[in-house]
This record gives structure tokens, sequence and C-alpha cells, in this order.
């Protein structure tokens, strides 16, 4: 038997992302300072230390110092962040547009797929969407019908880390915290490249009431 | 006068039960659809008071008293108002508990009681209403807003209250407990209803605002986060759309990482399987039955088949000796057997001049005959010689014994 140190360790190890949603006694755990005390010595030793985002929400494991080995994975790293944000944003949007109370998605919504299903069926333009969407190469669906398009995506999604399945009998997701670092990740390019994505956003839906 | 009066109640109490279909459409919906009821019906609610017509070519529509009672009654969360006005009702109280001390001092106590009554309807109506303006907020705050949709609406609907409990809060600072006791004096139930009761309502109204004050601008700063990621999304995607070649620049590449990009890669990697380790053994086994198909490589025959010396040598033999004393007791057995006669142990031991020591011989005796199996034990009688024991009754101590054929 392991350990709950041991447990949590092998978890950042394997580059995993914990938060309340995926591991919550992992991400109780974290939280004490004396126990994130404890495992940070044994990251060193391998040149990680621990790291977290969206407010301590959640936590993961970050170089410690970086050679060039390193900035390689972590260049890789970014470029497929970065081809994968443009797809991950449009289904967040498709997401909040077909629930019903227009919430974005954050960490520990429940996702019911079938709900969803149904109203994306019956809104043509959010079909629309989805094909789009599911055609991306992050998600790479072939599938013709909705179903499978729909499916495809929320299981790469699940692989991904950013939904999880509680119960594998139910079509229900639960958002995990890496959706709350992909957010940070976008607010974050909006703040270096001066972007003032909101403020466009803003002046959008201000022309569009105008027309 | 009260009997007239009660006669009115009755008479309206009854209008509104024989109506209430007509009552609660109009509360839902609003208004009354005037040609589904007959002109008479809506004459006499109109006098009643439970309909109005506020201008000539609106609708009739319920009396706010009425709706107010069916809103307050049912719960429902569409009642937003809040009833403020706080400073008023204490300049009512103020008045009715001076009538009320003016009358005590007079001895008109008739009088004394009837604003008695009147003032306590009054302290009570206050303190209800605090209540039930709290409640209302809660209510409000614990569904979220349910009752619009859009984040923008509920960020309207969370101003309103957040000005509803400050009006509430600075109402309440207009109540001076120091005037309210001076009012009351000595009379004891004007202390109960001035002092007591008021000061309870009071401090629990002002605990509970706070917390609902809390509470609002928990919600507000959610909504706004809410507003502020859609934005950022919406915002993100217009731009990829008007330049698509659009790249963030490649921040691991920065001298100082951000800790958002330093994410470090998986390390681990399943263990093997050690199968030197002992402990392990069984959920190994347990492992290869549990596989339902073995991937057996084929093995190389060729390379095992290295040519080989023969050596062909005698095996060596291997003989097993008995234990002398068992040697000796199957001899004794074939002794009997031979002679016919049955022959004590210790007369064989004697004999033989054996140089075992003499219980283990008997002991030795007995085993070899228990350890013969059923059929050739039919052959042999066993008889034990010996003395019970002088004190101990039950215990019978054997000298020897003597084996004989049955």
């Amino acid at each position: 038997m392991m350990s709950e140190q041991g447990r949590i360790l092998s978890l950042l190890l394997s580059g995993q992302f914990v938060c309340q949603v995926s591991d919550e006694e992992g991400w109780r755990f974290l939280k004490s300072r004396d126990n994130a005390a404890k495992l940070e010595p044994h990251l060193n030793v391998l040149n990680r230390t621990l790291a977290s985002t969206a407010e301590g929400d959640v936590f993961f494991a970050a170089y410690l110092t970086l050679g060039d080995d390193e900035r390689k994975v972590l260049t890789l790293q970014f470029q497929e962040t970065a081809s994968s944000l443009v797809p991950l944003v449009e289904w967040l949007l498709l997401v909040q547009q077909a629930s019903e109370s227009d919430m974005p998605v954050t960490m520990g919504n429940a996702l019911r797929l079938n709900e969803l299903q149904s109203v994306i069926e019956d809104t043509p333009a959010y079909a629309e969407q989805l094909e789009k969407i599911s055609r991306y190469r992050i998600f790479n669906s072939t599938s013709m019908n909705l179903d499978g398009q729909l499916k495809q995506v929320f299981k790469r999604l699940t692989d991904m880390g950013y939904l999880i399945k509680p119960n594998s009998e139910k079509q229900i997701y639960l958002v995990t915290g890496k959706v709350e670092h992909l957010y940070e990740m976008i607010k974050f390019i909006d703040e270096t490249e001066s972007l003032s994505l909101s403020a466009q956003a803003e002046a959008a839906v201000q022309q569009g009431s105008l027309l | 006068m009260s009997q007239v009066l009660i006669q009115a109640g009755n008479r309206l109490l009854n209008a509104l039960g024989r109506h209430s279909e007509l009552i609660m459409q109009a509360y839902v919906n609003g208004s009354v659809k005037e040609a589904d009821h007959s002109r008479k019906v809506l004459e006499q609610l109109v006098q009643l008071g439970v309909l109005w017509r506020p201008d000539p070519q609106s609708p009739l529509r319920l009396k706010n008293a009425v709706r107010a009672l069916l809103e307050g009654s049912l719960q429902d969360d569409r009642s937003r108002t809040i009833n403020t006005n706080i400073t008023a009702s204490l300049a009512s109280l103020r008045t009715l508990a001076e009538h009320y001390k003016e009358s005590l001092h007079h001895n008109r106590f008739n009088e004394a009681h009837a604003h008695m009554g009147d003032l306590t309807e009054h302290v009570y109506q206050l303190t209800e209403s605090l209540t039930n303006s709290v409640r209302v907020l809660f209510g409000r705050i614990n569904n979220e807003f349910g009752y619009v949709s859009s984040v923008e609406a509920k960020i309207r609907e969370n101003e309103l209250a957040q000005g509803q409990v400050s009006d509430l809060l600075q109402q309440l600072e207009s109540f001076h407990f120091d005037e309210l006791s001076e009012l009351a004096g000595s009379n004891r139930e004007l202390r109960h209803l001035l002092v007591v009761a008021l000061q309870q309502s009071f401090s629990k109204a002002a605990q509970e605002l706070s917390v609902v004050q809390a509470r609002l601008l928990d919600l507000l700063g959610r909504f706004r986060e809410f507003q502020g990621r859609t934005r950022l999304l919406k915002g993100f995607l217009l731009h990829m759309e008007q330049q698509p070649d659009f790249t963030p620049g490649n921040y691991p590449a920065l001298s100082q990482v951000p800790v958002l990009f330093n994410q470090s890669a998986s390390l681990l990697a399943p263990a093997a399987a050690d199968v030197n380790q002992v402990e392990h053994e069984a959920d190994y086994q347990m492992i290869v039955s549990n596989l339902t198909d073995i991937h057996r490589r084929k093995p190389d025959e060729e390379s095992h088949k290295a040519a080989q010396e023969i050596e062909v040598a005698e095996q060596g033999s291997v003989s097993l000796e008995k234990d002398p004393i068992h040697q000796a007791v199957d001899d004794y057995f074939c002794d009997v057997i031979d002679s016919g006669q049955p022959k004590s142990a210790l007369e064989y031991f004697a004999e033989h001049a054996l140089d075992f020591d003499q219980e283990v011989w008997i002991y030795q005796v007995i085993g070899g005959y228990q350890s013969l199996d059923e059929n050739d034990k039919q052959f042999f009688a066993l008889d034990a010689a010996g003395q019970p024991d002088k004190t101990f009754t039950g215990n019978f101590y054997i000298n020897d014994v003597t084996l004989g054929l049955r």
C-alpha cells in the first residue's frame, strides 16, 4: 500500500492536475502548507516543484530549473496548447450557450451529455458549430452524425483531463480545474500581448445592438 | 360597530373564496380578462376593494393589499418589494404610546386598552415586516436570482437588492432605544413592547442583513467574473477570426517562464514485476491465471541445439535401512507367529538380550501393534499387564504387554 503522500507525489510526477473535482483528498492534502513542504524535497530531487494556478485551486508539477531539455519539452507543450486554444474556446462557448443558464463553464460544473445533445440537435446553428469543432485535429472526429461527434469530443476532453466521468454508466461529466488553467492561460495571453479581448467583445456586442 | 365590521369582513373573505380562480388568474397574469367574467362579479370585487382600475383605459388589477397577502403567504419569490418605511412606523408608535399614557393618567382605562391593542398591532407589524424583508432578500440570494436568466440581469437584480439592504440598514439606524425606553418609562407593558420586542427583532434583522450584504457582494463578484470570462472567450474567438495567423509569443523561451506554462512532463512509467520477490508469488500466480491468452514466444530451437556429450554411468543405489528397534519389533511379531504362543514383551526382551530401554521397548511394541492395518490387527491380541494406581482411581500402570494370536 502507498501512503497518501506517495499517491499524490506519483500523481504530480505523472503530469496530472490535482483539483477539488478530480481528486478531492489529494487537493486537500496539497492545500495544507505542511504537506506541500513534505512533498517538495521529493519533487526537487527530480528537478520539479509544486506549482498552483487559479488562486490555489489547481496543483501541478513544474520544472525547478530550466535547462535546454526542459525548454524543449515546454516549447513543444506550449505549441500544442496554443494550437488547441481555438477548438477548446469554441467548445466552451458552445456548451455555455447550449446550457440553459448561459453561465460560463467553470470547475465543478456538471455537464449532462443527453441534455446538451437534445439542445444541440434542436438548434441547427449549434449542430453546425459542433461539427466544426469535432473536425479539429485535437478532437479528430470522423463521425457523420451528431451523437458520435459529441461523444468523441467529450471523450477526448476526458483524456486530456478537462473533464472527468465519475460514473462510467452515466453520461454526466464534471469539469475539472484544468479548465481554470485554460482560462488563466488565455488571460495571460490577453495581458501579455495586450489584445484587450474583453473590450473587443464588448465593442462587438454594441455594434451588434446598433445594427 | 364591531358587529358590522365583522360582517363586512366575512363578506369580503367569502367573496375572495368564491372568486378565488379569478383572483389567482389576476395574480399570475397581472390583470383580469374582463370578457371572461360577469360584470356584476367584477363590480362587486371592485366595491370590496379587491380589484381596482388604475386609469379608465387599463384593465382591472389586483389591489396591492391582496397581492401582498398572496405573496407573503405563498412565499413567492417574485415579490421584490421591501417595506423600508420604518421611520414612519416608529413615529406612529411614539404617538400611540403617548395616547396610551395620557389615557392611563386620566384613568380612562377603556380607551387605554384600545390604544394598547393598537400599539401591540403596530409593533408586531413592524417586526413582521422586518423579518419579511430579510426573508425576501435571502430567498433571492438562495436561488441566485434564478428568476432572470442572463448574467447581466442577475447583476442588475443584485444591485437592486444591495440598494434595498443599505436602505434597510439606514432605516434601522432610526431606532433609538434610549428614546423608546424613556417613552416607555416605568410601564411594564410598554417596556415589553417598545424595548424588548423591538430590540429583539432589531438585533436579529441587523445581524441577518449584514450576512445578506456579504453574500450579495460575493454573488456580485461571481457574476462579474462570469461576465468577464464570457467576454474573454468571445473576444478571443473574435480576435482569432480577425487575425487567423495570430500566434502567442513563445513564452517557454523567456528567461523567466511563467508558472502557467511551466508544466513538467510525465515522469513515471509502470514498474516491472520482480519474479524473485517471494511475497508476490501468489499475486503473480493470480495474474497469470487470469490471463486469457498467453503470447508465448516461439522458442528459438536452433540456438539451443549445441552439441552435448552424454555420459553413461551407473546410478548409485539407495538402500533404506530400518531402525534397529523397528527391526526388533518386527522380529518379535514374527516370533509370536512362528511359535503360535502368546509371549510377553519383556520375556522376549530378556531372551534376546536387547539393549534398548525397557520402557521404550514396550512403547515401540504397542506402537508396532497400533500401526498394523486393520486386517493384520485382527490376527493379534495385545494384553497389558500392570496395576491401578494406589491413590488415584482411573490411572493404570503398564509393566508389560503380552502379544498373542487370536
